[in-house]
C-alpha cells in the first residue's frame, strides 16, 4: 500500500498537475458551456450580440409558457405517457430479464443479442417503416402509439441491465436459503430481488429517460395529435423565441436531473457498465 | 438437489450457471421477444420487401403515394432503389461524412474516456471523481436540449464568438457546419462511454499493477502492457456501442448540421417526408443498418472473446 502512495505522489509532479487542470478545465468548459448559455437565455429580456452580459433580467418567459395551453398540454402528456411505458417495460420484461439471468451463457447470449441487432437498426428508418403497420393496426395519432413507440426504445435496458443483474446474485446464497427452509417466493422476494434491486433501479431511471426523451418516433406516430415535451421542443425551437425553448429546456431536464440524483450512486457503482456486458 | 450438488463438484463453478432453460423460463423470455418481433421485425421485413420493389400487399400505400417508385421486374425484386441511392451525388457526400463523423467522434470519445479513466485509476482523488461526475451531467440531459444548447452556443451570435469578440477575434460560426455534428455527438456519447472504460479499468487488481512497477515497468508501459489490455473488452463494447449510436443518430445532425451534407439519419427522414422518395429513403435505412451490424459484429466477438477468457463457455 505504502508503494503505491509513493508511486502516486511520484505522477503528480507540478507539471502533470498543471496539464490535469487545465484538461479539466477544457472538459468543464466543452459540457457545460452550452448548458449555461441556454439556462441563462431563460432569464434574460434579450441579449445583443456581441454583448458578454444581457440586456435585462424577466421572468416573463416563464409566465409565457404556463399560459400557453399546447405547451402546458405537452408537460402533462409527457407526464402521463412515461410512467406508464416504464410499467408497461417492467411488466413485459423483467420476467424476461430474470429468466435470461438464469439462462446458459450461450441462451442468453442469443436473447440478449437478437434484443441489441433490433436496437443497432437505425430509428429513423425503423419510424419510418413502422408507418405502414401502424395505418393497418389504426395505431397513428392515438396514445397506444405513442406508448408503443417508446416502449421499443426501453426494452433494451430492462432487460440488459436487470439479466446482468439477476445473473450477478449468487446461487449458493438462494440454494442455502432454501436448505434453511424459506418459500420459493421468500427466497425470491427476500434474496434474489433484494439483491437485484440496484440494478432494476438503473434499468428503471433509463427507461424512463429513454421514453421521457424520445423525440423522433413519437413525432411521427403522435404528431399534430400528440405532442409530449421533446416533440414540442421541435416547433418551439422554430417558432418561438430562443429564451421559450431555453425555460421548455430547463422544465425538461428537471426529471432527469431529479431521477439520476436519485440513482446516480448505482449508475456510476458499474450497475449499467455491468449491463452491457454479456456475462 | 443431489445431483445439483454432484454437478457442481464435478465441474466447478461452471456447473453452478448450468442451463436451467424450463418451459416456464422460455414463456417468461418470450414478450420483450414477440414485442420486438412484431413492431421492429415485421416492419423491417416488410421495408425490406418494399426496398426490392415488392409494391403490393402491405406496401401498396406507400407505392402510390410516393415518387420514383422501382416495380420489381424478377421473381425476387430489383435493385433499381438500390442503384438510385448509390448514384446519387448526395449520397456519396452524406455517406462519407456519417462515416468520417462516426470515426471521428468514436475515436475522440474513447481516447477522452480512456484519458480519464486512466487518471482516476492510477492517480486518482478528489479532483478525478469531481471530473468523472462531471463528464456524466450529459446522460441528464435530454438530447433535444443538448442539440439546441451547443446550437446556441456555437452559433453566430452564441458565446463563443460573443467572448472572443471582445478580443477583436472573429472566432468562427461552427452551427450549420460538420463540426458541429461531431461536438454534438461527442457530447452525447461521452457519459455511456465513460461508465463502460471506468468501471473495466477499476477493476483491475491493484497487485498486478504493483507487480509491473515493481519490476520497474514506468507509467506509460504499464497503460499499454496491463491496463488496456486487461480493460479491453469494455473498451471496444464502449467503442460499438458509441459508434452505433452516432451512426444511426437524427437529432443531433438535424440541429447542427448544414444542409448539405448530411448524415444519412436526417436524409432517411427527408426522403422519406419532403422529398416523397421512401423506396430511396428505406434503401438509406437498410445501408446504415448493413454499417451498423458489421460494428456490432466487433461487439460480439469482445463478448465471446471475455468469455472464453474467464471459462464460461
Amino acid at each position: 500500500m505504502a508503494k503505491r502512495e509513493k508511486s502516486r505522489a511520484k505522477s503528480s509532479s507540478p507539471v502533470v498537475k498543471a496539464l490535469l487542470g487545465i484538461f479539466m478545465l477544457a472538459m468543464a468548459f466543452f459540457i457545460l458551456g452550452p448548458l449555461l448559455w441556454l439556462a441563462i437565455h431563460a432569464f434574460v429580456t434579450n441579449w445583443t450580440y456581441p454583448n458578454l452580459y444581457p440586456d435585462g433580467w424577466t421572468w416573463h418567459w416563464w409566465t409565457q409558457i404556463f399560459a400557453n395551453s399546447a405547451l402546458e398540454e405537452s408537460i402533462r402528456n409527457s407526464l402521463i405517457i412515461s410512467p406508464i411505458v416504464v410499467v408497461l417495460s417492467m411488466i413485459i420484461c423483467l420476467p424476461a430479464a430474470y429468466a435470461a439471468g438464469r439462462m446458459n451463457y450461450v441462451g442468453r447470449k442469443t436473447f440478449l443479442i437478437g434484443l441489441f441487432a433490433a436496437n443497432s437498426f437505425p430509428k429513423i428508418g425503423l419510424f419510418a417503416s413502422i408507418a405502414t403497420l401502424y395505418y393497418a393496426l389504426n395505431l397513428m395519432g392515438t396514445i397506444v402509439g405513442v406508448i408503443i413507440i417508446q416502449l421499443l426504445g426501453t426494452i433494451i435496458y430492462m432487460t440488459w441491465i436487470p439479466a446482468a443483474a439477476f445473473a450477478s446474485v449468487p446461487r449458493n446464497l438462494e440454494e442455502a436459503a432454501r436448505d434453511a427452509g424459506a418459500s420459493k417466493f421468500r427466497v425470491f422476494r427476500t434474496i434474489t430481488l433484494r439483491m437485484a434491486m440496484p440494478g432494476i433501479l438503473v434499468a428503471i431511471v433509463m427507461s424512463f429517460l429513454a421514453s421521457f426523451d424520445e423525440a423522433q418516433g413519437t413525432y411521427l406516430v403522435g404528431a399534430p395529435a400528440i405532442y409530449t415535451m421533446p416533440t414540442e421542443m421541435y416547433a418551439l425551437v422554430e417558432n418561438y423565441p430562443i429564451q421559450i425553448a431555453a425555460v421548455f429546456s430547463l422544465l425538461l431536464a428537471f426529471p432527469s436531473v431529479l431521477l439520476i440524483g436519485l440513482a446516480r450512486k448505482h449508475i456510476v457503482g458499474g450497475q449499467l457498465a455491468e449491463g452491457f456486458q454479456i456475462k | 438437489m443431489t445431483s445439483t450438488k454432484t454437478d457442481v463438484v464435478a465441474e466447478g463453478l461452471g456447473a453452478a450457471k448450468a442451463p436451467r432453460l424450463s418451459v416456464v423460463g422460455f414463456l417468461m423470455a418470450l414478450p420483450p421477444l414477440l414485442l420486438v418481433l412484431f413492431f421492429v421485425g415485421l416492419p423491417v421485413l416488410i421495408a425490406f420487401t418494399f426496398s426490392l420493389g415488392f409494391t403490393t400487399g402491405p406496401n401498396r400505400v406507400l407505392s402510390m403515394i410516393g415518387q420514383e417508385i422501382h416495380k420489381k421486374d424478377q421473381w425476387w425484386g430489383t435493385f433499381s432503389a438500390y442503384k438510385d441511392v448509390i448514384h446519387d451525388p448526395r449520397f456519396a457526400g452524406d455517406m462519407r461524412t456519417t462515416l468520417a463523423i462516426t470515426f471521428i467522434s468514436t475515436t475522440l470519445v474513447l481516447l477522452m474516456a480512456l484519458g480519464i479513466g486512466i487518471y482516476q485509476r492510477m492517480i486518482g482523488g478528489r479532483l478525478a471523481s469531481v471530473m468523472t461526475a462531471l463528464t456524466l451531467v450529459p446522460l441528464f440531459v435530454p438530447v433535444v436540449i443538448a442539440a439546441w444548447a451547443i446550437h446556441t452556443f456555437y452559433a453566430g451570435d452564441g458565446f463563443m464568438r460573443s467572448f472572443f469578440s471582445q478580443f477583436g477575434i472573429e472566432f468562427p460560426t461552427v452551427t450549420s457546419t460538420v463540426s458541429a455534428i461531431a461536438i454534438g455527438t461527442i457530447w452525447t456519447s461521452l457519459p455511456f462511454a465513460i461508465l463502460m472504460v471506468t468501471s473495466g479499468l477499476q477493476s483491475i487488481p491493484d497487485a498486478l499493477i504493483e507487480t509491473a512497477q515493481d519490476a520497474g515497468a514506468g507509467f506509460i508501459r504499464i497503460i499499454r502492457t496491463v491496463l488496456i489490455p486487461l480493460a479491453i473488452t469494455p473498451i471496444v463494447i464502449a467503442g460499438t456501442f458509441t459508434a452505433i449510436g452516432i451512426l444511426g443518430s437524427f437529432t443531433i445532425p438535424l440541429f447542427l448540421g448544414p444542409n448539405q451534407p448530411t448524415m444519412l439519419g436526417v436524409e432517411i427522414s427527408n426522403f422519406f417526408g419532403a422529398y416523397n422518395r421512401p423506396q430511396q429513403s428505406i434503401v438509406m435505412a437498410f445501408i446504415v443498418f448493413a454499417s451498423a451490424s458489421g460494428i456490432a459484429l466487433i461487439y460480439i466477438w469482445a463478448n465471446v472473446r471475455s468469455a472464453k477468457q474467464s471459462g464460461r463457455i
